[in-house]
């Protein structure tokens, strides 16, 4: 790992752990509602404020963080455009099986490639600390899949690209 | 598999299969191969006479670069004329009258399953043998046809023959984003692989996306973010000798479905890569989930048990 | 019995839970509509009865000791007092006047009072009306902003503490004219008509009040938020109270409660039940778990389960415990065994679905913070 990725998910895995502090709360403004507070945005009094960390301008995790439930948007790095089509198609990918990860929000929000949402009934179903693994898994291996994707990309190209000229070239030879 | 073959499978293996088969049977099947070609096999007379047709949309613009000059030097005692209804050539062959030598069967089948790969060659050795005359002349620039064959909807094979070399462009069209990406990669590697020491002798590739190549220029090309322009370069050697001649027509023009394939192939291996990913994403945020490890379970009977 | 004497009742979270005066019955509510009653009498506790009438989340359960009566209240809005008639409970509603979800409830000292908590930014202190023959209430609206909390009564039977999401914890008199008799004067003041606002303390640092509790002798508040601080307040004569704050670095406190006069146990999110002292009344400060945080030895678990794991989770050992005896956020704490000013057992239900009964035993205090960390 490099010297500046321990860090970034060092803090990333603390901020989480204590966002994380989440229970059950009904809605103040709508009766015999129970709702997300930082998807309905309602009461500003248990809406804390939001937390951006980043490692640079291309990598960062906003942690917006209410009574209730936690929401984790993630900005994966993106150095070129198959980066940026890899990791499209991958969190577009995740997000049609938001079902099976119950805690992936089906949007990512502005500006970032993908979101999660805890809620307390996550937290009372879960463990947390191994939710907080979970996320700091997932931004670990995203970059890593993505990085291997991409090579192996490469890879295939310089393959397919020399096998197709070089048998001829080999031909080219005999022809002299 | 990392090669295309030049000739049809499927067109091979049924004429195989009928050659050696015992008794003859009653035959009707249409066959469809790469850029849009159709095949239809067919007994109309008897069981024993195969006729096979052959459709292509661009044959009139091959017919005009000297197709039915290469159909009947390769096919003459097999064609028909006229070519079956709404097909553009037609081929006939008698099951009792083949030769009895297995390599003289081969040979007739290779050559009908190669029937597409023959008629698209007609421009490149029209294009060979303009090279050569300029060469040999020198004459005062006869200013040689830019021949377009618009083997596909959209995408089209542009040769032209200048002095000392031809130059052969494909247009090809990706037609989503993810596609436009990695053709980028695959093609920057076929303009890097001649960078390698053995290959130096490989024809020269450019490639552009967009913006029509030079050659191209005059011909009022609609620019569009989806069109790619590959431009080889082949040099007299790289048609001197016959077999290296024949070679080199052949894998030219499955360089368009050489590519595509491949870049579907990559496109497919991320998908199983991301599905495999996702499989353990999965897992992990398992982890966070408690077991149930002791939960009452009931047998058949109606008791109760625990299992650890 | 062995301490701590713990009970997985469930797996959901018990959002709630009260003994009875003698520790014969037990009230959950686990994380549903319903309230279970159990019998507590014999080491293996069974449901032996189920209150039904809420439709939403049930929030406070409160039995009061004496007269044996449960209060509940429940995001439904309501709550109920139940009686036990020949054996079966049957419910009272409580004019509660709210309309949002009531959150928290709890007897006063002398059980004829009782007061409900709710995200109607409002407090109902509920009595019986005799004329009536139902249960009236009086709200407690100014100056609160938010929902509250957590409440809980002074032992004179009129004052009334409140923690809410306003980061505010409040001292209110809930003085009802015809039930109480005047009372006679605290440090928190001598005229005390009902919603009068004996003190207001902001939270240290700025965080949801959570929990709190008056001292032994009422005389002081603690309360803890969602800052992973705990206040003690001492009100002063000129009006200007003393806020001791203790910073934490854990995370922070649901519930807490007074073992003494000196002694504050607290508990929440860091799944165990820590200790804060003063010899002093001033140098309030953090002491140690209580819990004593045994690396759990694994039991030797099946080939089947072991493959099973391996399918679901890719990994063959099972190491998502934690060190602590609750496993997840720890969601109330009330005293057990004891006296008001010198408890000696006390219990607590959390997430994970477990009732414990812990003895209270400052010598076992686990002092290395480290061995708190996941």
């Amino acid at each position: 790992m490099s010297n500046t990725l321990r860090p970034y998910l060092t803090a990333v895995r603390s901020t989480l752990t204590a966002a994380l502090c989440v229970e059950n709360f009904s809605s103040q403004v709508v009766e015999r509602h129970n709702k997300p507070e930082i998807e309905a945005q309602t009461s500003k009094e248990v809406i804390m404020n939001p937390l951006t960390i980043s490692r640079n301008e291309n990598e960062q995790v906003l942690i917006e963080t209410s009574v209730n439930s936690v929401r984790i948007s993630i900005k994966i790095k993106q150095a070129d455009d198959i980066e940026t089509i890899l990791c499209h198609k991958f969190s577009r990918f995740m997000m049609m099986r938001a079902d099976n990860f119950v805690i992936l929000r089906r949007k990512p929000m502005d500006g970032f490639d993908i979101s999660f949402l805890i809620t307390n009934h996550h937290t009372e179903q879960m463990y947390k600390h191994k939710l907080v693994d979970f996320i700091v898994h997932f931004m670990e291996a995203v970059d890593k899949e993505i990085s291997e994707m991409k090579l192996s990309v490469n890879k295939r190209a310089r393959t397919v690209a020399e096998s197709y000229l070089g048998e001829a070239s080999r031909l080219f030879y005999k022809g002299y | 598999m990392i090669l295309l073959d030049y000739h049809n499978v499927i067109l091979q293996d049924t004429l195989s299969a009928r050659f050696e088969s015992e008794k003859p049977e009653s035959l009707d099947m249409t066959i469809v191969d790469f850029d849009g070609v159709l095949y239809h096999l067919s007994t109309p007379e008897s069981k024993t006479k195969i006729q096979v047709s052959f459709k292509w949309g661009c044959f009139s613009e091959l017919i005009n670069y000297g197709a039915n000059d290469i159909l009947q030097r390769e096919y003459s005692d097999m064609l028909v004329s006229p070519p079956q209804d709404g097909f553009d050539a037609t081929l006939a062959l008698d099951l009792e009258s083949l030769p009895q030598d297995k390599d003289a069967r081969d040979a007739i089948i290779r050559k009908i399953s190669l029937i597409k790969r023959n008629i698209l060659a007609a421009p490149f050795e029209r294009a060979f043998k303009e090279q050569e005359q300029l060469e040999d002349e020198k004459q005062a620039n006869p200013t040689p046809e830019l021949m377009a064959v618009h083997y596909r909807e959209d995408e089209a094979i542009y040769v032209k023959a200048s002095q000392d070399r031809v130059t052969v462009i494909f247009s090809t069209r990706f037609k989503d984003e993810t596609d436009r990406v990695f053709g980028k990669v695959f093609l920057q590697e076929f303009v890097d692989a001649r960078k390698r020491q053995d290959l130096q002798n490989a024809p020269p590739v450019h490639f552009s996306t967009r913006e029509p190549p030079l050659e191209l220029r005059h011909l009022d090309l609609k620019d569009s973010e989806e069109m790619s322009y590959i431009t080889f370069v082949l040099f007299p050697r790289h048609f001197a000798s016959l077999d290296v001649r024949e070679e080199t027509i052949s894998r030219i023009q499955i360089f368009r479905d050489y590519l595509h394939y491949h870049i579907k192939c990559a496109k497919a291996y991320m998908h199983t890569r991301m599905r495999a990913r996702v499989r353990d994403f999965l897992k992990v945020l398992n982890r966070a989930k408690p077991e149930n490890a002791n939960v009452e379970k009931k047998t058949a009977t109606g008791r109760t048990f625990r299992r650890s | 019995m062995s301490s701590p004497d713990v009970h997985e009742l469930t797996l959901k979270p018990i959002t709630a839970h009260s003994f009875n005066g003698d520790r014969t019955k037990l009230a959950v509510c686990p994380n549903d509509t319903n309230v279970d009653i159990y019998n507590t009498s014999s080491s293996n506790w069974t449901v032996e009865a189920t209150l039904k009438d809420h439709d939403k989340i049930v929030t406070g359960i409160d039995i009061a000791p004496n007269s044996n009566r449960i209060v509940t209240c429940s995001q439904d809005r309501n709550a109920y007092v139940w009686t036990q008639e020949n054996g079966v409970w049957k419910p009272a509603l409580v004019l509660l006047r709210i309309n949002r979800a009531a959150t928290f409830v709890r007897w006063s000292p002398n059980e004829d009072k009782f007061a409900v908590a709710s995200g109607a930014r409002a407090i109902s202190v509920c009595y019986f009306d005799e004329d009536n023959d139902w249960w009236g209430s009086k709200h407690i609206k100014k100056p609160i902003r938010s929902t509250v909390l957590s409440i809980d009564w002074h032992p004179n039977n009129v004052l009334l503490a409140s923690g809410s999401a306003d980061m505010k914890a409040r001292v209110f008199s809930a003085f009802i004219k015809g039930v109480d008799k005047k009372p006679t004067p605290t440090v928190w003041g001598d005229k005390l008509p009902f919603n009068t606002v004996c003190g207001e303390f902001q939270s240290g640092r700025g965080g949801w009040v959570h929990t709190v509790a008056f001292s032994p002798s009422g005389d002081v508040l603690a309360f803890a938020g969602h800052d992973s601080c705990i206040n003690v307040a001492y009100p002063n004569a000129d009006g200007n109270p003393t806020v001791i704050t203790v910073a934490t670095p854990s995370l922070p406190y649901l519930s807490l409660f007074w073992a003494n006069e000196h002694q504050i146990v607290a508990a929440g999110h860091d799944c165990a039940p820590v200790l804060f002292e003063t010899s002093n009344n001033q140098d309030w400060h953090y002491t140690g778990s209580l819990d004593e945080n045994k690396k759990k030895v694994s039991t030797a678990t099946s080939v089947l389960s072991r493959f099973k794991t391996m399918d679901s989770r890719g990994s063959s050992d099972n190491d998502t415990d934690l060190n602590t005896i609750h496993q997840n956020t720890i969601l109330e704490m009330r005293p057990y065994a004891g006296t008001r000013d010198n408890v000696t057992q006390f219990s607590t239900a959390g997430v994970d679905g477990k009732i414990v009964v812990w003895d209270f035993d400052p010598s076992r205090v686990v002092k290395d913070m480290s061995a708190l960390r996941l």
